[in-house]
C-alpha cells in the first residue's frame, strides 16, 4: 500500500484516486474546488474529430496518432482508454451507456450534431437517426434553452452519416414556484427530484403541446439525484423522452460528479477540499511530500507517488503571463510547444497552438524534462494538463482523461 | 474610525473576485440559494455586486447569506465570496445593527447569566410562553435551538480535577471555546481527558471569547477587540506549544477569518494561529505519525452519521473525524454528505431566517434518521444544537467515541456539569 497524493478533482483526478483506492492504496484527494466535471456535457467522448467526423473512435486511433505523434492518446495507447471507459461504464451503469467503438450523434442545445460515445441513458433516446422526427420542447421559464434555435438547426443540417431528420419547436409554461420567470437548469431538476407532482405538470404540459412527433427532446433537467425521470415522463407522454445538455453549471455533469464524490467517500479515500497545493520537498529525483493551504498554518503531506491531475489554462494550472510566458503553477514542470509562433490566431475555428501546450509524459504518465527524463520518478500528470491535443476541437477530452488516469494506475499497481 | 470603513483590510479579498470567471459553480453548491429566493446567491452578491459597492452596501439581500463559506470552499477559482459577503454586510449593518445581533453575539455573556442559574435558564427556554415573548420582542424563533446551560463550567471542573496520568509528551493547550466553558462541557472535559490519557500535561490558559458570533453578525470592533484580548490569552500560556481545540469555528476564527474578514494581522494573532488544531486534525496527526496508540482503542460496535460543519470545511484540513473515528474497531461511519445545518452561528435562530436555515439543513435531517436516528457525531456546538432540535438525535462530538474507546467512559453519557 503506497501512500497516494492525487491533486485535482476533475474527471482524470476523481476517476484515478478512487481506482487507487479501490486497489487498496492509502488515497488522499487534494483539490481547490469542485472540479470541471459539472461544467461538461456529462457524456464520453473519445475522439469525434479527426478533423472529419469520427465514426469508430478505436478503429481511428491508429491513423490519427499516426498524424499526430504528438498527442496524448500517442503515449496512453488504445488499452488504458479501453479500461478506463470499462470501468466508468461498470461502476456508473445508471448514468453511462453506449458502445466505445462507436460514436453516436448527439444535439446539443443550439441544434448541431455533436459526436460522442458513451452518454447518459437519459439521452439515449436522443440520438439522432435518419428519418426521425423530434418535438423539441423548452420551458418559457428557461431562458437557457432555446427550442426554435435548437430544432431549426436540427432540421436544416445533415446528419454526419447521411439522411436527416425533422424537429419542430415547442413551448410550455413551466413555474418551478409561482411568478418565478427565470430558472436555471439545477432548480428545476431539484423541483422534478422533490416533487411528484411536477413531474405530472411537466408531462401533462408537454402532452398538451406537441404533435405526432416520434421523439421528444426536453432541456437537460430532469432530475439530479433521480436519473430515471425521464422513463417515468416517456410513460406519461407516450414517446420516447431525451434530454439536451445546456449550458454549464449542467445537471448530467453534475450527475457523474456527485457519483464519483459519493464513491471515493465511500471507498475512504481521504478528501481535502477547498486547498491549493502550494509547494513541495523532493529528494533523490522523487517528491517526498506536497505543501496543502490550510487556515493558520500549511500542512506537509507525506506523498510515495503523486498523480496529478490539475486540469489545463481553465483551472489556473497553466498561466500565460502579460510577458508571454506560460508556466505550470504547481511544480513548475517543463511545458512543451510553448515557442509555436502563433498561440493563438484571430480565426476561432484554426488550430490554436495554445491549447496544445502541457505537461509530455512517458507511456507510464511520468512528466517528462526537455531530456527526454521523468522530472520526478514519482510524479504522473493527467488530464487536460497533457500537451499535444485540442480536446474542445477533437472530442477527446474524457477520453485523455480516463486513458490518462489508467495508464497511470496501471504502472503504480496495485497495493497489498 | 472603524476598520471596516476604510475597507483597506480588505484589498486581498477584492482583489481576488476578478479571478471569477462566471462557471457559477457556487451557485449550485450555495444551500441557502437552494431553498429561498430571497438570497439572490454567491455569485450575484459576491464578486458581481462587489465591483459596484464602493464601501457601500444597499442590497439588503445579502444578509441572507448564512456565511458558511460553501461558495469560497468550492471556487476552483480562489475567489473569496463568503469573505466579500461578510466584510459587505458589516457595512450594511454599521448603523442600524440590531439589539438581537447585539445580544446573541456575546456568548460569554450569555453564558455568565446562564450558569448560576442553569436550571431555571433552561426551564425558562423550554418554556413556550416565554420563547413566544423572546420571539416578539427579541426577534429569536420560538423553536430555534438554544444551549442548555450547566451548573458547572469546564474551568471550575478543571482546576478541581486530577489528571489520570503523568505526562510524558510535555504541554499542551487546550482552547475550550465559550461554549466548551458554559455549554458543551462535557466535550472539553473529555477532550482534557483524552489529551491527558495519552501522555499530554494540558495547560487551559484564561481564556474569553474569539468573537466569531460578533464577526458573523457584523460587530467587526468588538469581534477584533475580543479576538486580540484572546490571542494574547493563548499567548501567555507555554510558548510554542500546540494549542487544540474542540470549538471548530472558534479555531477557525483565530486561523484565518479575523485576518480574511476583518483584516486583523497582528503578530500575536498570526503565532497562535500558526499552533491551533482541531482536535480530530492533532489526534489524526499522531496517528499517522504513529504515536496515538491505537492497540488501546476498545470496540464500539455502532453506525453513525457525521457531518462535518462549514467552517471546519472552510480550514482546509479536510474532514479529520471521519478517518479518527474509524479507527476505533466497530465503528462504522458515514458521512452525511450535506452541506449545512443551517444554523450557521446564529443565522437561524432569528425568527425572519429560522425557516430558511430548517430547510437548508433538511437533507442532513434526513439523512441523520436514516443512518442512527439515536446518536449522530458533528465537530461543532451550535450544528450540534442545531441537529439536536430538529432530529431529536443525541449529536456528540467525535472526542466523545475516543473517550468512550479508551475506556473513559461513555460517548453518550455525560462526564461533568450537567443539569
Amino acid at each position: 500500500m503506497a501512500r497516494i497524493v492525487v491533486i485535482g478533482a476533475g474527471f482524470s483526478g476523481l476517476a484515478a484516486a478512487l481506482r487507487l483506492r479501490q486497489l487498496n492504496h492509502e488515497v488522499t484527494l487534494v483539490a481547490k474546488g469542485v472540479g470541471g466535471l459539472q461544467l461538461s456535457q456529462g457524456t464520453v467522448d473519445i475522439l469525434g474529430y479527426a478533423p472529419e467526423w469520427v465514426q469508430a473512435p478505436f478503429k481511428s486511433f491508429a491513423a490519427f496518432i499516426e498524424a499526430n505523434p504528438d498527442h496524448p492518446y500517442a503515449t496512453i495507447g488504445t488499452q488504458p482508454v479501453k479500461r478506463g471507459l470499462t470501468w466508468l461504464s461498470d461502476l456508473l451503469p445508471g448514468l453511462v451507456v453506449g458502445d466505445m467503438e462507436k460514436n453516436v450523434c448527439l444535439p446539443t442545445p443550439v441544434g448541431a450534431m455533436r459526436p460522442t460515445a458513451l452518454y447518459q441513458p437519459s439521452m439515449a433516446s436522443g440520438v439522432l437517426t435518419k428519418g426521425k422526427s423530434y418535438a423539441i420542447v423548452g420551458f418559457n421559464q428557461l431562458k437557457d434553452f432555446s427550442p426554435e434555435f435548437c430544432a431549426a438547426n436540427l432540421t436544416r443540417t445533415p446528419l454526419p452519416t447521411g439522411g436527416s431528420v425533422t424537429a419542430t419547436a415547442y413551448r410550455i409554461d413551466l413555474e418551478v414556484a409561482p411568478g418565478e420567470a427565470d430558472s436555471s437548469a439545477l432548480r428545476y431538476a431539484r423541483a422534478l427530484d422533490d416533487r411528484p407532482e411536477f413531474r405530472t405538470r411537466l408531462a401533462d404540459a408537454v402532452k398538451t403541446v406537441i404533435g405526432p412527433e416520434d421523439i421528444v427532446g426536453l432541456p437537460a433537467c430532469l432530475g439530479l439525484d433521480d436519473p430515471t425521470i425521464h422513463i417515468d415522463l416517456a410513460q406519461a407522454i407516450g414517446r420516447p423522452v431525451f434530454e439536451i445538455p445546456l449550458l454549464p453549471p449542467g445537471v448530467p455533469g453534475m450527475r457523474i460528479n456527485e457519483a464519483l464524490m459519493r464513491a471515493l467517500r465511500k471507498a475512504g479515500a481521504r478528501l481535502v477540499l477547498g486547498s491549493f497545493i502550494t509547494g513541495f520537498e523532493a529528494s533523490a529525483g522523487s517528491i517526498v511530500s506536497v505543501t496543502v493551504q490550510q487556515a493558520g498554518h500549511d500542512r506537509e503531506l507525506p506523498a510515495d507517488i503523486v498523480v496529478y491531475a490539475p486540469g489545463g489554462f481553465e483551472s489556473g494550472a497553466l498561466t500565460l503571463d502579460s510577458a508571454g510566458k506560460i508556466s505550470e503553477r504547481t511544480f513548475d514542470l517543463p511545458l512543451t510547444g510553448t515557442n509555436a509562433a502563433d498561440l493563438v490566431t484571430g480565426d476561432y475555428w484554426h488550430d490554436q497552438a495554445l491549447f496544445k501546450v502541457g505537461v509530455r509524459t512517458d507511456s507510464t504518465m511520468r512528466a517528462l524534462g526537455p531530456d527526454g527524463a521523468p522530472v520526478y520518478g514519482n510524479l504522473y500528470a493527467v488530464g487536460s494538463i497533457l500537451s499535444g491535443a485540442t480536446r474542445w476541437a477533437e472530442k477527446s477530452g474524457e477520453g485523455i482523461a480516463l486513458g490518462s488516469a489508467f495508464a497511470a494506475v496501471n504502472a503504480i499497481g496495485g497495493g497489498k | 474610525m472603524l476598520e471596516v470603513d476604510s475597507y483597506e483590510h480588505n484589498v486581498l479579498a477584492r482583489a481576488s473576485l476578478d479571478h471569477c470567471v462566471k462557471c457559477t459553480i457556487c451557485e449550485t453548491q450555495c444551500p441557502v440559494m437552494r431553498v429561498t429566493p430571497l438570497f439572490s446567491g454567491p455569485k450575484y452578491v459576491g464578486p458581481q455586486a462587489e465591483r459596484y459597492r464602493h464601501g457601500e452596501s444597499v442590497d439588503h439581500s445579502l444578509d441572507y447569506c448564512s456565511s458558511c463559506g460553501t461558495c469560497t470552499l468550492v471556487c476552483p477559482q480562489g475567489v473569496k465570496i463568503a469573505e466579500l459577503n461578510s466584510v459587505a454586510r458589516a457595512a450594511m449593518k454599521r448603523d442600524h445593527m440590531p439589539l438581537r445581533d447585539q445580544i446573541i453575539s456575546r456568548t460569554t455573556l450569555l453564558g455568565t447569566v446562564m450558569t448560576p442559574v442553569a436550571p431555571i435558564a433552561n426551564a425558562v427556554l423550554k418554556f413556550k410562553p416565554a420563547r413566544i415573548v423572546a420571539e416578539k420582542t427579541v426577534g429569536i424563533h420560538r423553536d430555534a435551538a438554544m444551549p442548555t446551560a450547566q451548573l458547572t463550567t469546564f474551568t471550575s471542573w478543571f482546576k478541581r480535577h486530577t489528571p489520570s496520568t503523568t505526562p510524558t509528551r510535555g504541554k499542551i493547550i487546550f482552547f475550550h471555546g465559550c461554549a466548551g466553558k458554559y455549554f458543551e462541557v462535557d466535550t472539553a472535559v473529555k477532550a482534557v481527558e483524552v489529551l491527558e490519557h495519552i501522555g499530554y500535561e494540558v495547560v487551559v490558559p484564561k481564556q474569553g471569547c474569539c468573537g466569531m458570533p460578533l464577526q458573523s453578525n457584523g460587530i467587526f470592533d468588538a469581534a477584533r477587540k475580543s479576538v486580540r484580548t484572546l490571542a494574547g490569552q493563548l499567548q501567555a500560556g507555554p510558548a510554542g506549544v500546540p494549542i487544540v481545540s474542540t470549538a471548530a469555528s472558534c479555531a477557525g476564527m483565530i486561523r484565518h477569518e479575523a485576518r480574511e474578514i476583518m483584516g486583523v494581522t497582528d503578530d500575536a494573532l498570526i503565532e497562535a494561529g500558526s499552533r491551533t488544531y482541531d482536535i480530530s486534525e492533532f489526534l489524526l496527526g499522531l496517528a499517522d505519525k504513529g504515536e496515538l496508540p491505537l492497540d488501546d482503542l476498545k470496540r464500539i460496535d455502532t453506525e453513525v452519521c457525521y457531518h462535518a460543519p462549514c467552517q471546519l470545511k472552510g480550514q482546509g484540513m479536510g474532514t479529520p473525524a471521519v478517518q479518527l473515528l474509524q479507527l476505533i474497531p466497530g465503528v462504522s461511519v458515514v458521512e452525511s454528505g450535506a452541506t449545512c445545518c443551517g444554523i450557521a452561528g446564529t443565522y437561524g435562530l432569528k425568527k425572519e431566517k429560522f425557516d430558511v436555515g430548517q430547510a437548508v439543513g433538511k437533507p442532513l435531517f434526513d439523512k441523520v434518521k436514516e443512518v442512527n436516528p439515536e446518536l449522530a457525531v458533528c465537530d461543532t456546538e451550535t450544528c450540534r444544537w442545531q441537529i439536536r432540535n430538529a432530529t431529536g438525535a443525541q449529536v456528540v462530538h467525535p472526542i466523545a467515541f475516543i473517550h468512550e474507546a479508551y475506556g473513559l467512559g461513555k460517548a453518550t453519557e455525560p462526564k461533568a456539569g450537567s443539569v
